[in-house]
């Protein structure tokens, strides 16, 4: 009875914790599907979660909060498709400086609002939101339907990525963007649209990734709360081969390395958790490694497109 | 064949410049309804450029459009589709990892946009087929179509769209004569059915077999319109070549060059390839069972349709690329242990196939890109000290003899135009080319025609001192032209070899698609 109670918390605490990794992991795949690739999310989530944590700390409102971040993650979608599609600025300098200023700006903006308190401030976390009726599924019931709302919002989310970009003929005509935008170009999709449509997406689904962690884990922003997750996305995207689906299901996995890396650090049981953390970098390169010959990696990820470039 | 009368477009005065380059100079261009108009000229002519402006991926400078006596402004791909105006580039704008139905429908809207169910595009599709009796299955994926049917499918890609003008850039590139064959009935029956078409094209014969009219340019700038009945072969050269060359003596237009050599092979053997295999890392065979002999003084030529081994042939030869089995003998030694930069002082020398991505320091002088390899060598170089005094005589010399457009050997290379780049490239491969063995990769490639001929002169000289070429071409003319003996290659494995008198198009054509022959 004590080994099944452990094990149900264990894949509750694994839906809880996938939400970040689902969400900015999804706005990564999104973008990267029209040839953007962001590596900015780490800064973006750290500034969505400063930002979406003061918010909801001076108007009390979660939700303001959510929408705060979402903004953040948005203006830095602005941003970065502007200086990589319009401008054609190389995509990781921008991100990286992008990176930089999230980090800065992260703690920067609570300094200016709140001042140095002795005791941090604090907001509510998210509330868990049972599903009526499926709540009383016995098992089941505790595992998948007593989360809070963005808990199932990234599994809708999951979904719908997959049948818009597989199902539809936007998502067609997305995907065909990141492939080869200048066959796309010669049909008449608009590649600079479609670009900045997935990257602004993108972003802002990374920002709701941020706004997560003080929402839910800690009540209150702290420096370079993320911990690498931003990073993890990037990694989770090749991961999941830039597939909605397996992209969830990765979520999953570095979930389930992150809860365990705190249990280890919690009973002591020999394993160091600085090995657990690395896991996953070494789990995707072994993945990447194995799926090297029948990548599903878009043809244009990274690379910028200029309609009147010339190749000789 | 009966073509319509009324003019439906008109492009004026159109000019494009890209930096340096004049690319277009008040070009005019005028297409009637129902005919197959041949654009000609040589590399850099401006052809795809002009047609590039009316698809709307080049802005013009200045300029106008008429459709049909209505002034029109392209500004973009969907522009051009709006207006009926459709677009097969020589390089397949496709998306490989998408089913053909996609590809063609792919920026339209379809029935079922919610579930993307294409079945009834489908049915579109193959009624376009039957309607212009081309074969291609909607469902098949397009990277693993042979490039004849991938060409079929940028055709349906403009049909489906419904336009009533196709561009064709090149379309005959990458193709077996068969499939040339197929193509022309196809654009016949196009303008059957009343479209009206516009055929880029370099190479003389296809104007002359399918064109009504012939837009000749020259170095961005019109040269002549002209009826093709009224058209003479010697009156085109004149036009697409310009008053610089003197086509008598040219190699591609005098028929007497290339036929007045003898053409008797040598005993001895320079390189000898038995049962060569290689396989790549991902264990695909990129090459098979490979059986070949190139005699002193001889140009062998590999034909073969793009892809189909002739880079990684090449490849293994001059060493870049390890071999899985059999031997590469060089001189009767066993090349083997060597490695690149051994083959060189063997006397091997590579023109690479794509010299602007393999060949070509941008950022380096005219001087440095030319010696680039030899430098090694004497007397550019002693004890690991290079002469630069005697690099820059020599570069001075090159870049007149091979007519370099530049301001000198200390010029930066990345200022030159694609033209003359392609020009060091060559200078740089023929004067330090091995005296045992060139292995030159579409040599011409990008090259205008006096350069292209000049080429040709270049590979023939060598022959007449007794040197030996391995010429792996896209360009069947080239090499029916050019050389002695012909292997064919079809999917890693040489399909049959031929002597200079078994040369015929269509039999080589077979070959290209895979019909085996005996050895």
């Amino acid at each position: 009875m004590d080994i099944s109670q452990g094990f149900i918390t264990f894949l509750r605490s694994l839906l809880l914790t996938m939400v970040p990794f689902v969400l900015a992991a999804q706005g990564t795949m999104l973008a990267g599907r029209t040839g953007v690739f962001i590596v900015a999310q780490e800064g973006i989530m750290l500034t969505s979660a400063s930002v979406g944590f003061i918010v909801s700390y001076k108007t009390g409102s979660l939700f303001y909060g959510m929408l705060a971040a979402l903004l953040v993650g948005g203006i830095y979608g602005v941003l970065i498709a502007y200086m990589t599609t319009t401008l054609k600025m190389n995509q990781f300098v921008i991100g990286l400086s992008f990176y930089f200023v999230g980090v800065g700006l992260s703690t920067l903006i609570p300094k200016l609002v709140i001042g140095v308190t002795l005791t941090p401030p604090l907001i509510p976390t998210l509330q868990d939101v049972p599903i009526p009726a499926l709540r009383q599924i016995p098992i089941i019931g505790d595992i998948f339907f007593n989360h809070n709302i963005l808990v199932y919002l990234s599994i809708l989310i999951s979904m719908l990525l997959y049948y818009f970009l597989y199902k539809t003929s936007w998502g067609l005509e997305m995907r065909s963007v990141g492939e080869n935008p200048k066959a796309a170009d010669s049909l008449g999709i608009n590649v600079s649209l479609q670009r900045y449509i997935a990257v602004i997406i993108g972003c802002m689904l990374i920002g709701l990734a941020g706004v997560y962690l003080p929402m839910v884990y800690t009540g209150t922003f702290t420096e370079q709360m993320t911990r690498g997750r931003g990073w993890l996305s990037s990694a989770l995207a090749f991961f999941g081969g830039w597939r909605p689906l397996p992209i969830f299901l990765g979520s999953l996995f570095f979930a389930g390395i992150e809860v365990l890396s705190y249990r280890v650090q919690v009973q002591s049981v020999g394993i160091p958790y600085q090995f657990l953390l690395m896991l996953p970098y070494v789990a995707t390169i072994l993945v990447m490694m194995l799926t090297f010959k029948r990548s599903t990696t878009p043809a244009f990820l990274g690379k910028n497109y200029d309609r009147e470039k010339r190749t000789l | 064949m009966t073509s319509g009368h009324e003019v439906i477009l008109q492009m004026q005065e159109i000019c494009k410049r890209f930096d340096t380059l004049q690319a277009l100079d008040h070009v005019n261009f005028e297409l009637r309804a129902r005919e197959i108009h041949g654009l000609l000229g040589g590399n850099g002519a401006g052809k795809t450029t002009l047609m590039n402006v009316l698809y709307g991926l080049y802005r013009e400078d200045s300029g106008e459009i008429f459709l049909k006596g209505k002034k029109i402004a392209v500004n973009s791909p969907k522009d051009a589709i709006r207006y009926g105006i459709g677009m097969v580039h020589q390089h397949f704008l496709q998306i490989g990892s998408f089913p053909v139905v996609q590809n063609i429908v792919l920026g339209t809207s379809v029935k079922n946009r919610f579930t993307l169910n294409l079945d009834y595009e489908a049915g579109k599709i193959k009624e376009l087929c039957q309607r212009f009796s081309i074969e291609v299955d909607p469902f098949a994926n397009v990277n693993e179509l042979p490039m004849g049917t991938r060409q079929k499918v940028e055709i349906l890609k403009a049909l489906y769209r419904g336009v009533d003008i196709l561009i064709l850039d090149e379309p005959t590139t990458n193709l077996t004569p068969q499939e040339v064959d197929a193509l022309f009935q196809t654009l016949k029956v196009m303008v059957n059915e009343g479209l009206s078409i516009v055929f880029i094209t370099h190479k003389l014969r296809e104007v002359m077999s399918v064109c009504d009219r012939i837009t000749l340019l020259r170095n961005g700038q019109n040269v002549t319109t002209i009826d093709r009945r009224a058209a003479t072969e010697e009156e085109l050269v004149r036009g697409m070549v310009g008053e610089t060359m003197d086509v008598s003596k040219s190699v591609i237009f005098s028929k007497g060059a290339s036929e007045q050599i003898n053409r008797s092979l040598s005993e001895r053997v320079v390189l000898e390839m038995e049962k060569v295999h290689c396989v790549s890392e991902q264990g695909i065979e990129l090459l098979k069972n490979i059986t070949l002999r190139v005699h002193e003084g001889e140009i062998f030529g590999i034909a073969g349709v793009a892809g189909n081994g002739q880079l990684e042939l090449a490849e293994v030869i001059v060493g870049i690329r390890p071999i899985s089995a059999g031997e590469i003998k060089v001189y009767g030694k066993s090349s083997s242990q060597m490695i690149s930069s051994d083959l060189l002082r063997e006397g091997i020398t590579y023109i690479p196939e794509d010299r602007l991505e393999d060949g070509y320091l941008p950022k380096a002088t005219v001087a440095h890109n030319l010696i680039l390899g030899a430098h090694r060598q004497e007397p550019y170089s002693k004890k690991g000290f290079i002469n630069w005094r005697k690099v820059y005589e020599v570069s001075k010399e090159l870049i007149k003899e091979y007519n370099i457009k530049t301001s000198g050997p200390a010029d930066t290379a990345a200022n030159l135009s694609g033209g003359n780049i392609q020009r060091v490239m060559i200078a740089r491969a023929f004067a330090h080319a091995g005296d045992s063995l060139l292995v030159a990769h579409n040599p011409t490639r990008g090259l205008d025609i006096p350069s292209m001929d000049f080429v040709y002169h270049k590979l023939l000289e060598r022959k007449r001192q007794g040197y030996s070429t391995l010429l792996l071409s896209e360009d069947l003319d080239e090499l029916l032209l050019l050389c002695d003996r012909l292997g064919v290659m079809y999917r890693g494995e040489l399909v049959g070899i031929l002597n200079r008198d078994q040369f015929e198009k269509y039999e080589i054509g077979r070959m290209m698609s895979g019909v085996k022959r005996n050895l």
